[in-house]
């Protein structure tokens, strides 16, 4: 049986949680590591903007300084994620590992998988959209939550889990956030363009975007939620979770990548200096 | 299968070199363009900047997700592509053409070596399809 590392539920800063990734993401293209799943959530809340975004076309920064949400650029692609009452998966792995597809969909598709496992564990079915993302959507454009996209996880058509990739020298870091909960008014104001009908927008959330809490309450505490996604990676995939921590090369670089790449502003607001962290 | 043009030379991650000289224009193969899909967003190094081989020299996104490219040369950046970044939809279109990306300066004309030929480069995506 196949053994991946799964490296324990924290609840860290944007800076932190975008740094460990990437960290683990970079280690795995220098070294035969076995793959790597993280569950994880971020205190304070954060927006995390996909790696081409526009911060200020996308994101009220304003409002966000007035919320206390700190804003992050994402090594991976995609749009604009609110990440208050979520839990967000990281997983990194060789894009030639044996579990996954040799097409980049296919790896969508076998995670999301492993996510409908869990929720369907929880007493929420779910499909999986197979619609792409494009580059016509306008009105709503930012909010990922409200585009669903390739093999994300929808329930009655309301998107409740998204996901996102990076790519390079043969390794993959795929990103997904499962809603908890869902605030469409505060999503509004911290998300969208700030133009238009502000209450049409509002209501074309609520319509396309659904929460864990929103169809089983709040009775499962996080702690018993992220064992079942454990429970559901390792029987959907036929592999052991063992946990373990970050490597020394990993921590190093972790660090590095907070100080000099996940807490300046040219790479989390302008989006310059793509800092590579090699 | 696609066909690869025997004029350029291929790296493994999927970019081209037309070499003329000390200069190599690059760009990524039709294949890789074919694997990504509809490609929404480029960003490529500044003229005067340097790029090394095997490190990014540039960044994708497609409706798939983000991509790294790595650079088969090494050498200063003398050209970028201006055209693709007003009409990102040549790459797809034409990726071994007027989709390329940048013109670099070699400072190793021995880093060629490495490279793939069209014959060498095909077999190779070939293996790498069975293979996935």
């Amino acid at each position: 049986m196949m053994i991946w590392r799964f490296i324990p539920f924290k609840q860290l800063s944007a800076f932190e949680n975008m740094a460990m990734d990437e960290a683990i993401f970079r280690e795995n293209q220098r070294r035969d590591s076995p793959p790597t799943l993280r569950i994880y959530s971020w205190s304070p809340p954060s927006i995390s903007l996909g790696y081409f975004q526009e911060t200020r076309n996308e994101v009220n920064v304003s409002a966000c300084s007035r919320y206390h949400i700190d804003i992050v650029r994402r090594p991976t692609g995609g749009k604009a994620v609110l990440h208050e009452h979520d839990l967000t998966y990281a997983v990194i792995a060789k894009e030639h590992n044996p579990l996954f597809t040799p097409d980049i969909l296919g790896t969508y598709r076998i995670i999301s998988g492993c996510i409908a496992e869990a929720l369907s564990e929880l007493g929420i079915t779910t499909e999986m959209s197979v619609d792409g993302r494009t580059s016509g959507e306008e009105s709503l454009k930012a909010a990922c939550f409200s585009s669903p996209s390739h093999y994300e996880l929808l329930v009655n058509k309301r998107k409740i889990c998204g996901s996102a990739q990076v790519r390079s020298r043969g390794v993959f870091l795929q990103h997904g956030s499962i809603l908890l909960d869902f605030d469409p008014v505060k999503t509004c104001t911290l998300l969208l363009p700030q133009h238009g009908n502000r209450e049409k927008q509002i209501e074309k959330l609520r319509e396309s975007v659904t929460s864990i809490y929103e169809h089983i309450g709040s009775e499962f505490s996080t702690a018993k939620i992220c064992h079942i996604l454990q429970r559901s990676f390792e029987k959907k995939l036929g592999i052991e979770l063992v946990e373990g921590g970050l490597t020394a090369a990993e921590g190093i670089l972790m660090a590095r990548l907070i100080k000099d790449k996940y807490t300046n502003d040219k790479w989390n607001i302008e989006g310059k200096g793509a800092l590579h962290g090699s | 299968m696609k066909v690869f043009p025997d004029d350029l030379l291929y790296n493994r991650e999927h970019s081209w070199v037309r070499v003329e000289g000390e200069l190599a224009t690059i760009g990524i193969t039709d294949y890789a363009q074919e694997n990504l899909g509809e490609i929404l967003a480029i960003e490529l190094p500044e003229v005067d900047s340097y790029v090394e081989r095997d490190e990014p020299f540039g960044t994708i996104e497609s409706a798939k997700g983000v991509f790294e490219l790595m650079s088969p040369v090494s050498g200063e950046v003398l050209n970028v592509n201006e055209d693709i970044l007003d009409d990102i939809g040549i790459i797809n279109s034409d990726p071994h053409d007027t989709g390329w990306m940048i013109v670099v300066e070699m400072k190793d004309l021995e880093e060629l070596d490495d490279l793939l030929d069209s014959r060498e480069y095909h077999d190779f995506v070939i293996k790498e399809a069975e293979g996935d």
